[in-house]
């Protein structure tokens, strides 16, 4: 309970006027010789003790009365049980949402500004000494890092902040503040949420979460009060470009590569003839036009040949809206002007071009264009070494090494090759009758992605030949078989093959992936991760010996795709989502220098290169904002560019719907405010309590009024006794 | 016809010390303008002649008629009886009271007023008036008698009484019907407080007695409509040391339906004895006691 008006609470002791009059009235009392006793003798006999509780019951009344009186002018305000003062400061933790989607707005004022403005005021209205904490949810984070009481430092930080990139989750950074309310020291608690109620927002998946996030915040022992704030009005109209996709997973120099932009309308109104620009490293290329019906998607392609190996970045840019952060896509690409392959040739032929030997067929396949003397250009540059040859040099250059029926390989080989794959290089494995499964389970067990069980040889006479299952290709690297013009995997024939072993079943990240599975059953194609770098292995051979493979038209892309995809393992990734941390892998003579990365708003940061074994490594988390970060190596090589992109999800737009915002906030016990003004009268009610003086006003017309009725039922009551 | 009387309140009378003056005041201020005033006397009312037979006395002769027409007639009266009033005042502590409204005159001298312009109204008709007064028990008791002297000594007893005691009206009169010998009219001065069934038991044994009763119930008009606002600490008057404190606004309403069922007995009681019961409140004037009495006289004959 409190009062604004504190100095009429002392009028309660006006109770004491009635008791006064009372008793000054029962000691000024006349006396009066009375003849006719026996008259009031009767009466004073039979009524005396009801009347004396009738003259309490009226003095309690006449006492009240004033003290309704006093204590409604001194404007009580009911607060509940915690019984709080209203200038007593509290702690307060607002969570702003800051994903991108608050960029959008009506009237050129985002709703993130409103949102911001309406923090500050919030902030700027809390009682001296007030403990604030402010949470970023597009970021996942807090806007400083602990909660303080220099409210003037929270509001100048929130001055320079913007609508982020990120996305931003409720359930998630309500239960990540649960443990920050828990740690504020100051009087009342209240956690404001200010968001636009995004659909993503509110994700439904995420219901558990919620009700778990707010049962953490009830559970705490000070409560804190909790306000869903909707801030800002519904924008609906938004053209977001949802991402790009090349045609091919490696581009080289001179390769006419196609981009795939996938566009999406968000919005009510079609948009007929929406211009797309496409920019390669900042240099506009031909603009197109797309038309996009009403919240539908489209595509659009674009062709590039690119003219120098290295790091390029291609940006789909389309008309502008409120919302700028989608309405661009950028992607990374890094060219090669070559791709060298090692085939290491467990069985070779007499010669180097012999087709008898394991690699022939692989190394016309690989290089095309060089074996038959045509003046194009190979992507893909061979080498064939035999296994004996093979050293960690030779392994050092090449992107990707193909073992082809390789029996066994000598210790130190075999370092030099889990230290290549370890830090990112391709290993692609075929077996042949060279390969020995007690080799392949044991010394080479830790790059096998299966081990290794029996051979598969002995098919009857006059059976056909075992083919490749028929299936549709999720991997990048046999996607194009999904298209039957590109080849056929069903028509090859496979007479003898390796049993592979697969495990019972599939369970960590870690575990190899059958790509593809013979008619059998058997895996043919499996693929597995290790350190930075992966492993195919195949079951069959590289050659004709065990299969028709080599001349089946298939085998020129399936062997291509294997090594591009091996080889276009570009790590550490240089397509980033907002707020993932930036990694870039420098020459280890590097490490110790300063790179400088030039951040989207064209400033630059100087980042350490820290050497971590082989090479140096610089690292930075800030990725606030999507565009492009170029970091530039001290030593003055060619840039490589990140890009960073928001979170295509915030694109959309759509808000809950009134009646769903105001079913979460009752089914949560929440407050919900739309509008400062009403955020000011929920305080106000939260702070001081409700104003209580019109039911006191009411109790004390009640009052006087039943004091008036007992007064003349008293009496009537006597009179009937 | 206005008299001098009706302008009079009880309240100018009291200056009137000498009770003598004061009732030759009232009564002769009452009677004057009456038909047949009491000095032409009542007991000379003429009826019939009759003729003359013998052992009748000479002296009712009628000379006159035996001058016309020579022959003995006698003149006959009216028997007059002589009126045996006795007056019976209430000396107790409750006639002590003296209300507000009344100016300070208590019942008691409202009442020992009102009795002797009675008893000089009585005597001055040439019937006799005795007088009795009495708290708890009959403290003087003057038998009637006609003659003006007779007179000296009712207001002497009535100047020199005080009132004191508690009211037993039950008791007293059965004390006092064993000393009135004759019957007579009874003229009870008393505000009738006390056991209303015992009062009426010794009413009806008066009546018994074949007296003629007329009751004047002295009231004060506080008693009649209890006008006190503030606290009020009520000491009895007959019992020393019976005291109420109270708010007697709270309890007046019932107050006064105690005081109409009282008065509703009494009024009963009286009626079914066939007795006048006359109320009176000491701010009236003692010309209304009188003509009351007048009445009461008139409706005898």
């Amino acid at each position: 309970m409190n009062f604004l008006n504190l100095v009429m609470v002392g009028g309660v002791t006006a109770a004491a006027i009635p008791i006064i009059i009372h008793l000054f009235h029962k000691s000024r009392f006349k006396v009066v010789n009375w003849g006719a006793m026996h008259l009031l003798a009767a009466v004073v006999r039979t009524n005396q003790k009801r009347i004396k509780i009738e003259q309490l019951i009226l003095l309690a009344i006449r006492c009240a009365i004033p003290i309704l009186l006093a204590l409604m002018m001194a404007r009580p305000m009911w607060q509940g049980a915690a019984g709080l003062r209203g200038d007593q400061p509290t702690s307060t933790v607002v969570l702003l949402d800051n994903s991108y989607s608050m960029a959008a707005g009506r009237a050129g004022t985002s709703n993130f500004s409103l949102a911001r403005d309406e923090t500050q005021r919030l902030l700027g209205g809390l009682p001296r000494g007030s403990e604030a904490y402010v949470f970023l949810m597009g970021e996942g984070a807090g806007m400083l890092d602990e909660s303080t009481r220099d409210i003037s430092r929270v509001t100048e930080a929130l001055d320079k902040e913007g609508a982020g990139y990120g996305v931003a989750r409720v359930p998630a950074a309500l239960d990540f503040v649960a443990g920050t309310v828990g740690n504020m020291t100051e009087g009342p608690r209240q956690v404001v949420v200010l968001t636009d109620f995004q659909r993503l927002s509110f994700p439904v998946t995420e219901d558990e979460l919620l009700g778990h996030a707010l049962e953490r915040l009830k559970a705490l022992p000070f409560p804190p009060g909790i306000t869903l704030w909707d801030v800002g009005p519904e924008v609906t109209e938004n053209v977001a470009v949802e991402s790009v996709e090349f045609s091919k997973l490696m581009v080289g120099v001179g390769q006419k590569i196609q981009i795939r932009a996938n566009l999406r309308n968000y919005g009510e109104t079609a948009r007929s003839d929406l211009r797309v620009t496409m920019k390669i490293d900042g240099r506009a290329e031909a603009p197109s036009q797309v038309a996009l019906g009403a919240k539908a998607g489209g595509q659009i392609l674009f062709t590039h040949v690119f003219d120098t190996p290295g790091s390029h970045v291609v940006e789909i840019e389309t008309e502008g809206d409120e919302l700028k952060a989608d309405n661009s896509f950028l992607a990374s690409i890094t060219v090669r002007d070559r791709l060298s392959v090692l085939l290491v040739d467990g069985a070779p032929g007499t010669t180097p071009d012999d087709l008898k030997g394991e690699t022939g067929f692989a190394q016309i396949a690989l290089s095309p264009f060089s074996a038959g003397n045509v003046e194009q250009a190979d992507l893909i540059q061979t080498t064939v070494v035999p296994v004996e040859a093979l050293t960690a040099a030779k392994i050092g250059e090449a992107a990707v090494v193909v073992l082809a029926n390789v029996a066994a390989l000598a210790d130190g080989q075999l370092a030099a090759l889990e230290l290549f794959v370890q830090q990112g290089g391709g290993l692609l494995v075929f077996t042949g009758d060279r390969t020995d499964p007690a080799w392949w389970n044991g010394a080479f067990g830790s790059l096998a992605p299966l081990p290794m069980g029996s051979l598969a040889e002995d098919l009857p006479e006059g059976a056909p030949a075992m083919g490749i299952a028929s299936q549709r290709f999720d991997h990048p690297a046999l996607g194009i078989f999904n298209d039957p013009a590109n080849g056929n995997l069903s028509d090859v024939a496979i007479k003898s093959w390796f049993r592979l072993k697969q495990p019972e079943q599939n369970t960590g990240p870690g575990d190899a992936v059958i790509l593809a599975r013979l008619d059998s059953g058997d895996p043919f194609l499996v693929e597995k991760s290790s350190g930075e770098g992966r492993v195919i292995a195949c079951a069959t051979a590289l050659d004709s010996d065990w299969s028709n493979f080599p001349a089946r038209p298939s085998y020129l892309p399936f062997v291509q795709r294997l090594c591009v995809y091996l080889a276009s393992n570009i790590y550490p990734p240089r397509n980033l989502q907002v707020g993932e941390q930036l990694v870039g892998f420098l020459p280890a003579e590097s490490a110790g220098g300063i790179a400088q990365l030039t951040l989207p708003d064209a400033s630059t940061v100087e980042l350490a290169v820290v050497g971590k074994g082989e090479r140096g490594v610089v690292e930075y988390a800030q990725t606030r904002s999507p565009g492009l970060y170029t970091l530039q190596t001290p030593g003055g090589g060619a840039p490589i560019h990140f890009v960073v992109n928001a979170d295509r999800g915030e694109s959309d737009l759509a808000k809950l719907t009134d009646s769903e915002i105001e079913a979460l906030a009752e089914a949560h016990g929440l407050q919900l405010v739309r509008s400062g003004a009403e955020f000011k009268a929920l305080d106000k009610v939260r702070r001081y309590g409700h104003e209580l003086w019109k039911w006191l006003l009411l109790a004390l017309l009640g009052l006087l009024f039943v004091e008036l009725f007992l007064q003349q039922k008293f009496a009537r009551g006597r009179s009937k006794a | 016809m206005a008299r001098v009387s009706d302008f009079l309140k009880p309240s100018d009378l009291q200056r009137i010390s000498n009770l003598q003056v004061l009732a030759r005041q009232v009564v002769e201020g009452f009677t004057s303008g009456f038909h047949r005033s009491p000095h032409k006397g009542y007991s000379v009312q003429f009826k019939q002649h009759r003729q003359y037979v013998p052992g009748d006395e000479i002296k009712h002769l009628d000379w006159s008629v035996f001058a016309r027409s020579d022959r003995y007639y006698i003149r006959e009266y009216e028997e007059e009886t002589n009126l045996r009033a006795t007056l019976i005042l209430d000396r107790s502590g409750s006639m002590n009271y003296a209300g507000t409204s009344a100016g300070g005159v208590t019942k008691y001298e409202y009442a020992t007023k009102l009795a002797a312009c009675l008893a000089y109204m009585m005597v001055q008709q040439a019937d006799g008036v005795g007088l009795t007064t009495f708290d708890t028990a009959i403290r003087s008791h003057i038998p009637p008698r006609s003659r003006a002297s007779h007179l000296r000594v009712i207001f002497d007893e009535l100047e020199n009484g005080r009132p004191g005691g508690e009211t037993d009206l039950g008791d007293v009169f059965h004390e006092l019907e064993a000393k009135l010998h004759r019957r007579g009219l009874l003229i009870i001065i008393s505000d009738c407080f006390g056991e209303t069934a015992s009062f009426l038991k010794a009413l009806a044994h008066f009546r018994h007695a074949r007296h003629e009763i007329l009751v004047f119930q002295i009231w004060d008009r506080d008693e009649l409509e209890f006008p006190f606002k503030s606290w009020t600490q009520f000491d009895c008057l007959e019992q020393a040391g019976a005291k109420h404190l109270l708010d007697p606004a709270m309890l007046r309403q019932t107050y006064l339906e105690n005081l109409a069922a009282f008065r509703d007995g009494l009024v009963r009681g009286c009626r079914r004895h066939n007795i006048d019961l006359v109320p009176f409140c000491t701010d009236e004037p003692y010309a209304n006691a009188l003509a009351a009495y007048m009445t009461r006289r008139l409706g005898r004959r």
